[in-house]
């Protein structure tokens, strides 16, 4: 299962990494960083000192929790756990209304290509797919361009 | 009456076109169920015990003649016959294909209508006074809120995807005719110090937990009503509970939260980041009013035809209420005629009526929360021969607000959640109740019955309330008095052990019976309920030694 | 899909995903024509639980269900007789 990102309309490869222990990084990985809550929550100290860090919540786990840093993130992605949860709608509008955010932010996880436009219009920048979906998402994004009601 | 700009009509067809592709990528494979169910029910698609089930939209209840005649027409073509308007104003059909639907929906299209969140956990179709901009009693006409409110909501990018369903309603009088007090967000309009703005009422409900909407707020403006609205539905979409969906409804929220906790709440979103491009200006407000205008304008001299007629007096005095202009009345088209479940209308009724909408009525239908249809503007001088009209076509049976007048959800006889059948008790009630002096004699009365604790057929609010439960296979159904969906809305009180099909209607005779020995003068049974309590009645349908 | 079932023998039913009839199983396919259908006994349950998955996955049926039986072969439950014969009134 090869997963893409789509910015937009633009396939593009992901330049972030997961490690599952934070104590044994090499500089084999190229590209940035990217923290679960719980590796954040837990080594807050550590990873303060280094740079274009990404954070990701899941859907369940609420913006509240890294409130103080978020300024501190290149990349906040919300982790859908279901694509019924919609819960990151709202805190992505959050991220860029309450907080001023203007770094990346990412959906990951169960989510479906009907939810692109609305991904997006809540402060989305950019989603991470399964390669072989790409074409759908591209079509609901087509699609459902600059039609709606809402300013 | 409202007409589609072509940004309604481009996003109506290109919802359509969106649906049509997802019905191919499920059928493909591309789309599992669990995926397509929530995108499907986002455009009104059931699947139900026989067949899909489509719910389609009527916003604020609001029908032209061609809408109606459409309808219709669909139901033939794709459907069985007949269509069944439900208690938030809608219309089902209840055997669409799958494949079908995307052809129905091109042809909704074709007259201005959709069945866009109809159902699914987003902000439904709003629900309005079916008597709106024909009443006296208003500070002002609520449709256009219906409206502004229906733009708003319609793909609604942060509230797609809410904890669970979401319901509004508009009202504008002091009388509640929309049940506003039970649904997640009642709006009512009001006048204080010459302005008029709205009080907000939050997390009404039924289901299986009733609970009457609290008023958070007694004065939004007009301008902020978005903001406002977009600060509730936020935080109920941070906060509402996902973990159980019997649950995750805002009324749950605020009763767990208790009330000044989610105003501050709101309040504070609402002050700190309502978003300037929501205000709504005067002269927006007015473009959507100019289409609500009345296609009426003056008070005309006419009088009501005088016929020695016993049935049409009786339904003039039954069915017909007077207009706000003088020489004008609305006449109630009852959905209730005794062999038919409450509700639903064949194709040829639809067909006629249209037709008589038409001549008669400016080409306008209002479909009420009660089931039933309104005829908003007719000439006084009209109403003998628009009565044999709809005498011809059993839409005049005299019984509006009468206790064969009753609410019923399809029930098991359509439903997939349904513990029990709902609409043969309703015409075993009609059937038994059915004499005109007999229904006049108990007079007002409402009656509401659902087929499961979902509460479809509002029964919490029912003078009586029938609910349709499971007993280890058999039918049985629950009985609560009391209960109210008007301006003093209230919650009924469950009389007691539950009663088999069989038993049922003698129990309905015993509380009609306790009724009609405490009635005093011409009290209505929720007056009489409301003096002598639940006791007497509990005593006559439950005392052994009471013979 | 077998959870809370009673009973000993049963049909294995659904809706035809496009058009959302009734179907029953009937050993091979599946067909409106509930005369046709194959009456399971209870220890076959969980085999009829796999075909129907895979009937679910080819995008066939949706939404199945066992319905259980009486001793005489007749369906026990009004809700599934209501699926049999359509609506009551």
């Amino acid at each position: 299962m090869t997963k893409v990102i789509l910015n937009k309309n633009k396939v593009l490869k992901n330049e972030y990494f997961f490690v599952d222990d934070l104590t044994n990084l090499t500089k084999s990985n190229s590209g940035n960083l990217i923290v679960t809550l719980s590796q954040w929550l837990d080594n807050k100290k550590t990873l303060s000192k280094k740079k274009n860090i990404g954070i990701q919540l899941n859907s369940d786990e609420s913006l509240s929790l890294i409130e103080e840093e978020i300024s501190f993130f290149e990349m906040i992605q919300f982790n859908f756990l279901t694509f019924k949860d919609g819960r990151p709608f709202s805190e992505a509008k959050k991220l860029r209304i309450e907080f001023q955010y203007i770094g990346e932010v990412r959906a990951s996880g169960h989510i479906l290509p009907d939810q692109y436009i609305f991904l997006l219009r809540c402060g989305f920048n950019s989603v991470e797919i399964e390669s072989k979906q790409k074409k759908f998402w591209l079509e609901c994004l087509k699609m459902g361009m600059g039609l709606y009601y809402q300013p | 009456m409202y007409q589609y700009s072509d940004k309604d009509k481009q996003i109506v067809r290109n919802r359509t076109k969106e649906f049509l592709s997802q019905v191919k990528r499920r059928i493909d494979g591309n789309l599992t169920e669990e995926e397509f169910k929530p995108l499907r029910l986002m455009n009104g698609l059931y699947l139900q015990l026989h067949a899909y089930m489509l719910r389609v939209a009527i916003p604020y209840g609001e029908l032209s003649h061609i809408q109606l005649n459409k309808l219709a027409e669909i139901s033939e073509k794709y459907d069985k016959g007949y269509g069944h308007f439900t208690t938030r104003q809608n219309i089902q059909f209840n055997w669409p294909k799958l494949e079908d639907v995307p052809k129905i929906l091109n042809e909704l299209a074709g007259v201005e209508m959709h069945a866009i969140q109809t159902s699914g956990n987003c902000i439904r179709n709003i629900s309005c006074d079916h008597l709106a901009g024909i009443n006296n009693e208003e500070v002002e006409d609520p449709r256009p809120w219906c409206e502004i409110i229906r733009k708003w909501s319609t793909f609604h990018p942060e509230f797609s995807y809410l904890p669970r369903k979401f319901k509004i309603a508009v009202i504008a009088s002091e009388t509640d005719r929309a049940a506003m007090k039970v649904h997640d967000i009642g709006l009512k309009l009001v006048k204080k110090r010459n302005q008029i703005g709205f009080e907000v009422y939050v997390g009404g409900g039924q289901g299986r937990s009733p609970f009457i909407a609290k008023k958070i707020n007694n004065f939004v403006k007009k301008r902020d009503l978005l903001n406002y609205l977009e600060a509730i539905l936020s935080i109920y979409n941070e906060m509402g509970r996902r973990d159980n969906i019997y649950k995750a409804r805002i009324k749950i929220l605020i009763n767990e939260l208790g009330a000044e906790k989610l105003k501050s709440l709101i309040e504070s979103k609402f002050k700190k980041f309502a978003d300037k491009k929501l205000l709504l200006e005067e002269d927006e407000i007015k473009k959507i009013k100019n289409y609500f205008k009345l296609p009426i304008n003056d008070p005309i001299k006419s009088s009501i035809p005088v016929k020695k007629n016993k049935e049409y007096n009786i339904w003039l005095n039954q069915n017909v209420i007077k207009h706000k202009l003088a020489g004008y009345s609305i006449i109630m088209v009852s959905l209730k005629h005794y062999n038919q479940p409450p509700g639903d209308a064949t194709a040829e009724q639809m067909k006629t009526l249209s037709i008589i909408a038409k001549q008669y009525s400016y080409g306008e239908i209002r479909v009420t929360h009660e089931q039933n249809l309104v005829l908003p503007h007719i000439k006084n001088s009209d109403l003998f021969s628009v009565w044999n009209k709809l005498r011809a076509l059993k839409l005049a049976t005299p019984n509006i607000g009468l206790i064969t007048d009753t609410i019923c959800c399809p029930g098991m006889d359509y439903c997939a959640l349904a513990t029990a059948r709902s609409i043969p008790i309703s015409q075993k009630i009609s059937q038994h109740f059915k004499d005109q002096s007999i229904q006049d004699k108990i007079g007002n009365i409402k009656i509401k019955i659902s087929g499961c604790i979902n509460a479809c057929g509002h029964h919490h609010v029912g003078n009586i309330g029938i609910l349709g439960l499971d007993r280890n296979g058999e039918e049985s159904y629950q009985i609560s008095l009391g209960g109210s969906a008007d301006e003093k809305t209230s919650i009924g009180k469950i009389v007691g052990p539950s009663f088999s099909e069989k038993e049922l209607i003698k129990a309905i005779q015993t509380i009609i019976k306790t009724f009609e020995r405490n009635k005093k003068n011409n009290e209505d049974f929720l007056s009489v309920f409301n003096r002598v309590g639940i006791d007497p009645f509990k005593k006559d349908l439950y005392d052994k030694s009471n013979p | 899909m077998a959870k809370k079932l009673k009973g000993d023998s049963f049909f294995l039913s659904a809706n035809d995903l496009k058009t959302g009839s009734v179907v029953y199983y009937n050993g091979d396919d599946w067909s409106e024509k509930v005369y046709k259908a194959k009456k399971i006994n209870r220890s076959e349950i969980e085999e009829h639980e796999h075909i129907a998955k895979k009937f679910e996955d080819e995008c066939i049926i949706i939404s199945p269900i066992f319905v259980e039986l009486n001793d005489d072969g007749t369906i026990k439950k009004l809700r599934d007789i209501i699926r049999k014969n359509g609506t009551t009134f």
